[in-house]
């Protein structure tokens, strides 16, 4: 053994004396350094990345930032271990070595301890770097909380010293087998393609616990652990050191420990490494008779040094080097490795609820661009290297670089070589995507779209490419070179943020972003993309130029000589190139310069901050002063999808309901509005127009008695000019329009358009506000959440596009014709509606049916899609004709003749329900596989939520307070649910639960403010629409359905189609429980009222066969319910509840419920016994998950019989 | 046609001055260039071969510029590289290329543009390289002197002017050093070829010039023949005990010992007998070397040529292993 400590400590020593160990060190000191005063606030211009809530300094966030920067650490531990090793047979000494009498473990085991201490010598530097950073006077006081060695100490042990050792021991093993450098860098990719896939995987919480395992870093395991910790506990608790966190270690460094020992069994101390492949032994030469001396006679050959020739040659050269990377066994290895996680992303990657999409083309290719991406940031980091470096690896240098060739050819060669390598990778995934959709059975390939994305991401790596040459042509060390592109990759990113420089004129490469969609195509997104890419290839070519200069060609590798070799290599064609070069780039720059900060206004976001506080500084005075109300609303417009512009002309009727006379109309003009005309229907001077905030002031001569009523004409314009640094999608577009009435002129000044955000607002000194006012404020009561400047209204629309387009409107369509080459459509309202409306144009499909009310009447269903998209568009019709059944028989009629859902582009991925019109995303539910009898119909569960909010949201709105999207979402929530039970199994609803509880505990453990009581709520999508879900149904569960529905008819015959005061969730709940039984009364206390979570457990589940095919079924439980503060602090609370006890068993291989028993449990240790007739297999308490529970996979365990 | 140079000097970054005002004239034909490891070979080779920058000093190739002007070797380069065959003291190919698509491969990037030239000419040069049975292997599975032959093969395209062959034997079993030395034998007298090498042999047997290189500085330059005739009779040999050498050393110009069964056979330089257990010894190239690496020999005694033996120069030790072949 001392001998391995001797060994350990001289592979340490020479690790410190080596400058790159205190170089990556460095490194790693300052990356924590800021990242971790990035948490903290201290950068104006990037908001705190955690929740505003949880301390900068606390144990979760330093555990997040130390592992992170872990991650990269793994570049870092490939280059020790490998060097420990590959070293000796680098420098030829391994005979000399292995000719003394040293045993095998002492040489192994010496070298990996000594490279271990190093790289974690190395690591712990992010400690320092961080504590400093938390220390220092920079950080936002009000996150950083007392500083806890613990926090620190306890990620680095139990992360990153076991990954240490696991990804160490993989990295010598590889170095140790092959001898070589070359497979680490492999084995890194795989290693981090365990990560990513773990990411994939734990995209759908019921993959959590695979990927929690499968995470070589242990990432997934600590998120999986942590994934519900409210901002309580994220602040307080340490992290865990058991469950699946402390599998995942041991199953890891058990991986490492076996890796390890069969490198030491396997290894030999000897001359030649093993391999499975035939030794290369040189043969002797075959004996050939020789002619006698004399002078060597060669054919003549004519040569040429032309550009032919160069081209040649270049040409040539790069098919050498292609080849030589693409009959390599890595580049097998990482083919293979990217496809096997195209195939998981494939197969897990893109589902909703669990349920797949089809493999659309725009789907799969989005998917296989995606892993591709994942792998080409590694392949070009190693391959850039392995390309400079091919001729000094092979030691071919002398040879090549005294060729007669210019010294641009081997660089445009290798360059060639890496865009082939991208290309033969490209083009096998590519593959692999059809074959995934003919396997599939999916044959509606669109080979064009597979082309056009992979050149345009093609042109992203191209670039890439010769920057990554670039750096290592220049740095000229090839470990070095790779880490600095390795840095250069997560680290300009950041530093562009940080630095307010994160614009698409100052990212290499980067471009104002492309966006397809199967109905517009790629759009308008083309061209500026295409100004980018050329501006930076002008670069890119600067960039060749200057490698071509830097060029390592000869010994001379000091920096004065080859700048002086730099400076000789200039000639006039270089000269004229670089100059024409930065010619075009700094026209180019100049081009989109003057389009997104001349034409368009370029603002950072502290800019945009800034403004949007300006708007509240200036013009909040004027927000309590009387205002008219719209009272009706006629609208034409005039829609340019080729264009992407639309004029709007309008009308609002005005009246003035309150009791003060009005001197002057206050407006509020989006600022993305070109506004032509406003006029006013009597007497008015402007008095202000303010462009950048958006704000008009119209000074009636004569004021606005009460009870009178005006007109407000305006002629405004959605103009596109030039294009931006970011390409919004735009309300106008190509093909499929979606343009809401927020865009257009509202009256008064609107609180919706202040900052929310608390920490901004710090940033602007703007005092706090809540985010919603108080439920008990009836000052807000005038207001529903929807609009501050009507109630209902009556509306009517005439709409213009292009011919081939449908234009749509709320509204029956009362005349259609064609003017002027163009198609018009005239919508009218036969019902006030509020004031919420869009307008649509693209070119549809329709399918057309009608749902019969028991009394006769009819109601008109259609569907406007996207042709090729009919896969859904049966199922939607369904979904809305079960709905209109159920809402009408539970609640009331329904107000209109028809309803519409429309598809539009999948800029968004969401459906809303504007008055019997429904914009329904192509990216949801339209290409949804609904496939499997267990699949969630989610296209069912969303179309019947959407058609739910004609009740919720359409007949009645909730006032503008606290509690508001209760009455809305959680009531469309509610009746989408009694809608899918009524269709699907159970078995499908307590998955669908399953998700809903996820997505509520995730919310709520991301809150960045506070958690409220659902029936408070304050627009969180995850009270309203999860929590919501769960209370509702639980209630409906315990209570029963009819109860409920009766409470809600109650409430909509009371409030529906009301003016203001508006209710708010004080009166539905009183509803609810005048409903509900004494009984079940703490239910609407606990889950409406109140946060309280359950930690209900099943400690064990026997049974006993009692005759026959009966079964006694014990089950011991452990029951508790806590009540939990807005940040999570948590209470035990008393308990005398109603919970489901089941038994499962399966027929048919299905599992099926035997029994359930519903009965009062208090809290703590209890046991319940329950016969069953069939054999039981699984049982517990809360099944379905009908109540909230952190830990809901031990609600139920399986049974064992005894 | 003619390489002169003049004045070259090297210093590394590490204080090693490798070359140290070196001057030299080389015709045309075989030229040996003769020194210990390190003696600065390998420095000259990589500089006239564009590989290398010389802090100071000149190059030219006469006559082998267009139009029959000057080539300035140092400056340039493209041109020089245009008329230059290289192979470099130690060199890797790709391994798993067989030999003719390598060959071809090289013969595009030395501008044999046309494919049916350069089939005609790759397969002469592997013919004449004794690698044509060979050359569908891979150059991975080639011996040392495959390698070596191959390397000339690559250097022998494009009709090159200057042919710069550094330590093409090391390595090489005897075999495989005979049919390499006769295949140098049979490049052509029109162009300048110069063999570096540490083995006094590969000159004696090939070279009609050469010049001794030591510690950069070039110790002597001209006539292997003559030179070996100006040592005529002052070369005297003993056999020795090994305990007495030390002692020898003392006392007479020992310029080389050398083992035998036990025993030292050492050669002694002196005018004349140094005394009667003394027996005199025909002079070859390898005594040329050793009295010139000592510093014996007066320069005014060479045929020709600048070289300088320095004065007072310290007798460079000389490796066991340079003798022990």
């Amino acid at each position: 053994m001392p001998v391995l400590w001797s060994i350990a400590r001289y592979e340490l020593k020479y690790r410190l004396t080596r400058i790159s160990t205190y170089v990556y060190a460095g490194v790693f000191f300052v990356l924590a350094f800021l990242l971790a005063l990035t948490e903290a606030g201290a950068f104006e211009s990037v908001t705190a990345a955690s929740g505003a809530n949880v301390l900068a300094n606390s144990p979760q966030a330093v555990a997040g930032l130390v592992t992170i920067l872990g991650l990269f650490g793994v570049v870092v531990t490939a280059s020790f271990m490998g060097h420990a090793v590959v070293k000796d047979f680098e420098n030829r000494m391994h005979p000399l070595l292995f000719t003394t009498p040293l045993s095998k473990t002492a040489y192994l085991g010496g070298r990996y301890l000594g490279a271990l201490g190093a790289a974690l010598l190395v690591f712990a530097a992010v400690l320092p770097g961080a504590a400093l950073a938390y220390l220092s006077p920079w950080p936002d006081a009000s996150l950083i909380g007392p500083m806890r060695p613990a926090a620190f100490a306890l990620p680095y042990l139990a992360i990153l010293v076991p990954n240490t050792l696991v990804t160490g021991a993989l990295f010598f093993a590889l170095a140790a087998g092959t001898r070589q450098m070359l497979p680490n860098y492999v084995g890194g990719v795989l290693l981090l393609l365990g990560y990513l896939l773990a990411g994939v995987l734990a995209g759908d919480v019921e993959n959590l616990r695979a990927a929690a395992l499968l995470d070589p870093f242990g990432l997934y395991a600590f998120e999986a652990e942590t994934r519900y910790w409210t901002t309580a506990e994220k602040n307080t608790r340490l992290l865990p050191l058991d469950g699946l966190v402390l599998l995942n270690r041991l199953l890891w460094l058990g991986v490492g420990a076996a890796v390890f020992a069969w490198t030491a069994v396997r290894f030999r101390l000897s001359q030649d490494v093993r391999t499975w492949r035939r030794a290369r032994v040189p043969q002797p030469e075959p004996v050939q008779a020789r002619p006698p001396i004399v002078t060597l006679a060669l054919p003549s050959a004519g040569r040429s040094f032309d550009g032919r020739a160069a081209l040649d040659q270049t040409l040539s050269l790069a098919r050498r080097e292609l080849r030589a990377v693409v009959t390599n066994v890595y580049f097998y290895v990482l083919v293979v490795a990217a496809l096997g996680f195209l195939a998981i992303a494939l197969a897990v990657g893109d589902s909703i609820f669990g349920t797949p999409t089809l493999p659309v083309t725009a789907q799969v290719v989005q998917v296989v661009a995606g892993s591709f991406a994942v792998f080409v940031i590694a392949i070009l980091i190693f391959y850039s290297g392995e390309l400079v470096w091919r001729e000094r690896d092979l030691g071919a240098d002398g040879l090549t670089d005294s060729l007669p060739i210019p010294t641009w050819v081997p660089f445009t060669a290798k360059l060639l070589a890496l865009w082939g390598v991208l290309a033969v990778l490209m083009g096998v995934m590519m593959a692999a995507g059809v074959a995934y959709q003919l396997a599939s059975g999916f044959t509606d390939l669109q080979p064009g779209l597979y082309l056009t994305q992979h050149a345009l991401q093609f042109v992203d790596f191209a670039l890439l490419a010769v920057l990554a040459l670039t750096i290592h042509t220049a740095v000229d060390h090839k470990y070095a070179g790779h880490f600095v592109l390795v840095l250069y990759a997560i680290g300009l990113p950041i530093l562009l943020t940080l630095l307010g420089f994160d614009r698409t004129l100052y990212d290499y490469g980067s471009d104002p972003g492309v966006s397809y969609s199967d109905m517009n195509g790629y759009g308008h997104f083309l061209g500026p993309w295409t100004w980018l890419k050329l501006y930076w290839a002008a670069f890119a070519v600067l960039l060749a130029l200057a490698s071509t200069l830097l060029w390592r060609r000869g010994r001379e590798g000091g920096v004065r000589q080859r700048l002086r070799l730099a400076r000789g290599r200039v000639t006039r064609s270089v000269a004229v190139t670089a100059a024409a070069a930065a010619v075009a780039f700094v026209a180019l720059g100049g081009w989109i310069a003057y389009n997104t900060d001349v034409v368009n206004d370029y603002r950072t976001d502290a800019e945009a901050r800034t403004l949007q506080a300006d708007y509240e500084r200036q013009y909040k005075p004027y927000e309590t002063l009387p205002q008219p109300r719209i009272t009706a609303v006629e609208i034409d417009a005039d829609l340019y999808p080729e264009r992407r512009e639309a004029r709007v002309r309008g009308r609002y009727t005005l009246v003035n309901r309150t009791d003060a006379a009005i001197p002057a109309v206050h407006l509020n003009l989006s600022s993305d509005l070109a506004v032509r005309g406003l006029r006013l229907g009597r007497p008015a001077t402007e008095t202000l127009r303010d462009t950048v905030l958006g704000y008009a002031i119209l000074d009636l001569r004569q004021p606005l008695a009460p009870g009178d009523s005006t007109t407000l004409d305006f002629d405004v314009a959605v103009e596109t000019r030039g294009f931006e640094n970011t390409t919004r999608p735009g309300a106008v577009v190509g093909n499929g329009t979606f343009l809401s009435n927020g865009v257009l002129p509202h009256i008064g000044y609107q609180p919706s358009a202040e900052l929310a955000d608390a920490s901004d607002r710090d940033k602007e000194d703007l005092p706090h506000r809540p985010r919603m006012a108080a439920r008990d404020d009836s000052t807000a009561y005038g207001n529903t959440s929807l609009a501050n400047d009507a109630d209902f209204v009556r509306f009517a629309a005439t709409v213009s596009t292009v011919p081939g387009q449908t234009a749509i409107a709320p509204g029956r369509l009362r005349r259609e014709w064609t003017e002027g080459g163009r198609r018009h459509f005239r919508y009218e309202m036969d019902a006030p509606i509020l004031n919420f409306y869009a307008i649509l144009s693209a070119r549809y499909a329709l399918e057309e049916d009608v749902w019969t009310a028991p009394d006769g009447r009819t109601v008109d269903i259609q569907v406007f899609y996207h042709p090729a998209h009919d896969y859904n568009v049966r199922r939607m019709i369904e979904a809305t004709q079960a709905t209109l059944g159920y809402a009408e028989a539970a609640f009331s009629p329904y107000q209109y003749d028809q309803v519409r859902i429309i598809e539009f582009p999948r800029y968004a991925a969401f459906a809303q329900s504007f008055p019997n019109t429904i914009p329904f995303s192509e990216s949801i539910g339209f290409v949804a596989d609904v496939g499997d009898e267990d699949d969630i119909d989610y296209p069912t569960y969303i179309t019947a939520h959407e058609v739910a909010h004609q009740w919720w949201g359409h007949q009645v709105a909730g006032a503008a307070v606290q509690g508001s999207t209760f009455l809305v979402e959680t009531m469309a929530q509610y009746t989408a649910l009694m809608v899918m039970k009524a269709e699907i199994g159970e078995t499908q609803m307590s998955r669908f639960l399953g998700y809903e509880l996820d997505q509520y505990l995730v919310g709520r453990a991301t809150e960045r403010t506070r958690e409220v009581p659902l029936v408070l709520v304050e627009n969180q999508p995850y009270i309203h629409y999860r929590k919501g879900s769960l209370a509702m149904y639980a209630l409906q569960a315990m209570g029963g359905e009819r109860r409920v529905n009766a409470a809600l008819r109650r409430f909509l015959d009371r409030y529906a189609f009301q003016g203001p005061p508006y209710p708010t969730s004080a009166d539905l709940v009183r509803e609810l429980r005048a409903v509900t039984p004494d009984s079940l009364q703490y239910l609407i206390d606990d889950q409406f009222e109140t946060i309280t979570l359950y930690e209900n457990r099943t400690v064990e589940a026997t049974a006993e066969a009692v005759g026959g095919d009966r079964y006694r079924v014990a089950l011991t439980l452990d029951l508790g319910k806590v009540r939990a503060d807005s940040l999570g602090s948590e209470q035990p609370a008393a308990m005398n509840d109603w919970l489901d006890v089941a038994v499962f068993g399966e027929r048919d291989g299905r599992e099926v419920r035997l029994a359930t028993q519903r009965r009062r449990f208090q809290a703590g240790r209890q046991t319940v016994e329950l016969e069953v007739t069939g054999r039981p297999t699984r049982a517990g308490v809360d099944p379905l998950y009908l109540f909230p529970d952190r830990i809901r996979a031990d609600n139920a365990r399986s049974v064992v019989i005894e | 046609m003619e390489l002169q140079i003049r004045g070259l000097s090297k210093r590394y970054p590490n204080g090693v001055q490798a070359l140290d005002d070196v001057s030299l004239t080389i015709p045309t034909g075989m030229y040996g260039l003769l020194g210990p490891n390190g003696a600065g070979k390998s420095t000259l080779m990589r500089t006239l071969a564009t590989l290398q920058e010389p802090d100071g000093g000149a190059a030219v190739l006469t006559g082998a510029g267009p139009g029959g002007a000057d080539l300035d070797v140092l400056a340039d380069k493209p041109a020089l590289r245009r008329t230059l065959g290289y192979l470099p003291q130690e060199f890797g190919v790709y391994p798993k290329v067989p030999a003719y698509d390598l060959l071809d491969h090289f013969a595009v990037l030395k501008g044999v543009g046309d494919r049916g030239e350069r089939t005609a000419l790759v397969e002469a040069l592997l013919q004449q390289t004794n690698l044509w049975k060979a050359r569908a292997k891979h150059l991975g599975g080639f011996s040392g002197g495959m390698k070596q032959r191959f390397g000339i093969a690559v250097a022998l395209i494009g009709n090159p002017r200057l042919i710069i062959v550094d330590e093409p034997t090391a390595g090489l079993d005897p075999a495989e050093r005979v049919r390499f030395l006769n295949l140098l034998s049979e490049l052509g007298e029109d162009s300048v070829v110069i063999l570096s090498t540490h083995i006094v042999e590969d000159v004696a047997e090939l070279c009609s010039r050469m010049a001794i290189i030591n510690e950069g500085r070039i110790r002597f330059e001209g006539d292997p023949l003559a030179a070996t005739a100006s040592l005529e009779g002052t070369i005297w040999k003993r056999v020795i005990d090994k305990a007495d050498l030390p002692a020898l050393r003392e006392s007479q110009q020992v310029i080389s010992d050398r083992l035998l069964v036990g025993r030292v056979v050492v050669h002694v330089h002196a005018e004349a007998a140094p005394g009667p257990d003394y027996a005199p010894v025909e002079p070859d190239l390898e005594d040329v070397y050793f009295c010139t690496l000592r510093g014996l020999l007066p320069a005014g005694a060479w045929s020709g040529g600048p070289g300088r033996p320095a004065e007072g120069a310290e007798a460079a030790p000389v490796a066991v292993d340079d003798l022990l072949r």
